[in-house]
C-alpha cells in the first residue's frame, strides 16, 4: 500500500467538518445514495491515498493560501486508519438504509457522525486512541493497514 | 423524525465523550503492579523509566513523546522509552492498557509508580514522580 506524506493537520480537520455535515444531511433526509458516496470516499482515502479526498483539494486551493502557514505536520497513518473506521460504519449504514433496515442505517450513521464531529471539533481520533480496544474486541476492524 | 432525534443524540454523545476525554486527559492513576511482559522489562534502566505505549495510528502519541522526552532530559534519574504495541496487543492487555498513549512510570525492579492516560501534563506528572526520584 502506498504511504502518504505527512499533512498539514488543519486539512483533515476541515475534511472532518465536511464529513460531519454530509452525515448530518444523511440522518435528516435518509438519502442513502449520499451515504454510499461517502462510503466510497472513505474507502479511497483509507485503502488508496489521502490525496484522493476532494475536501483535501478544496482545503489546499481555497483555504490554505488564505491562512497563516504552519510547519506542524501530522502523520498520515492515523488519518488513514480513521478513514478505515469511518468506512466500516458508513458501509453498514448504507446497507441498512438500502435494504430497508432504517434503524441500522440511522444508528451506524449516527456513530460515524459522533466520530467525525469529535475529530472536527477537538482533533480527536476516537478510532486511533481506541485502536488497542478495537484490536481486542473487533480484530477485523483493527487489522494494521500500513506500517 | 427519527433522523432528527438520531442527529441530536449524536451531537449530545459527541459532546459528552469530548468532555469526558478532556477531563481524563493526562490524569494520573495508580494501580497495583503486575508481572511485566518481557518487552517492557527490557526497557527499564536505573531510576524511574517512563514507558510510553504507542501505536502507529496514534497522533497524540507524538505529542506525548515530545513532553516526556523533554521532561526526562531535564530530570535526573528519569528516563523515557517508547514501546510500539501496534503488533503487541498481548503486552497492552497484560498491562490493562486500552488506549494510547498510556505512560507507565516504572522503577528499575519493575514496580509501577503510576500511570498516565493521554498526553501527560508536565507539571503534575513531575510533582507525582518527585517522591520516587533521587
Amino acid at each position: 500500500m502506498p504511504k502518504d506524506a505527512p499533512v498539514d493537520p488543519r486539512g483533515p480537520r476541515f475534511s472532518a467538518w465536511m464529513t460531519t455535515v454530509v452525515l448530518a444531511v444523511v440522518l435528516l433526509t435518509g438519502w442513502w445514495r449520499l451515504l454510499a458516496a461517502q462510503t466510497v470516499l472513505f474507502a479511497m482515502c483509507a485503502f488508496i491515498s489521502l490525496k484522493l479526498n476532494p475536501w483535501g483539494h478544496v482545503y489546499r486551493y481555497a483555504i490554505q493560501p488564505r491562512i497563516t502557514p504552519t510547519t506542524e505536520r501530522e502523520e498520515a497513518a492515523p488519518l488513514r486508519f480513521a478513514q478505515g473506521v469511518g468506512f466500516v460504519f458508513a458501509l453498514i449504514g448504507t446497507l441498512g438504509y438500502a435494504t430497508g433496515l432504517t434503524t441500522l442505517g440511522t444508528a451506524a450513521t449516527a456513530l460515524a457522525l459522533v466520530a467525525a464531529l469529535l475529530n472536527a471539533a477537538l482533533g480527536l481520533c476516537l478510532g486511533c486512541e481506541m485502536y488497542l480496544l478495537l484490536r481486542r474486541y473487533a480484530p477485523v476492524l483493527a487489522r494494521p493497514q500500513s506500517q | 423524525m427519527t433522523g432528527v432525534w438520531a442527529l441530536l443524540g449524536a451531537l449530545a454523545a459527541a459532546g459528552a465523550i469530548g468532555v469526558l476525554l478532556k477531563v481524563r486527559e493526562g490524569r494520573i492513576s495508580r494501580r497495583s503492579s503486575v508481572d511485566l511482559p518481557a518487552p517492557v522489562r527490557d526497557l527499564l534502566v536505573p531510576g524511574v523509566t517512563l514507558v510510553q505505549l504507542s501505536t502507529t495510528f496514534c497522533a497524540p502519541c507524538r505529542h506525548a513523546k515530545v513532553v516526556l522526552r523533554d521532561l526526562a532530559d531535564r530530570t535526573e534519574g528519569l528516563s523515557h522509552a517508547e514501546l510500539d504495541v501496534t503488533n503487541l496487543p498481548d503486552v497492552a492487555a497484560a498491562l490493562g492498557v486500552m488506549r494510547t498513549p498510556t505512560t507507565l512510570a516504572l522503577t528499575a525492579d519493575g514496580v509501577e509508580v503510576l500511570r498516565v492516560g493521554g498526553v501527560p501534563k508536565r507539571d503534575s506528572l513531575l510533582a507525582a514522580l518527585q517522591p520516587h526520584l533521587p
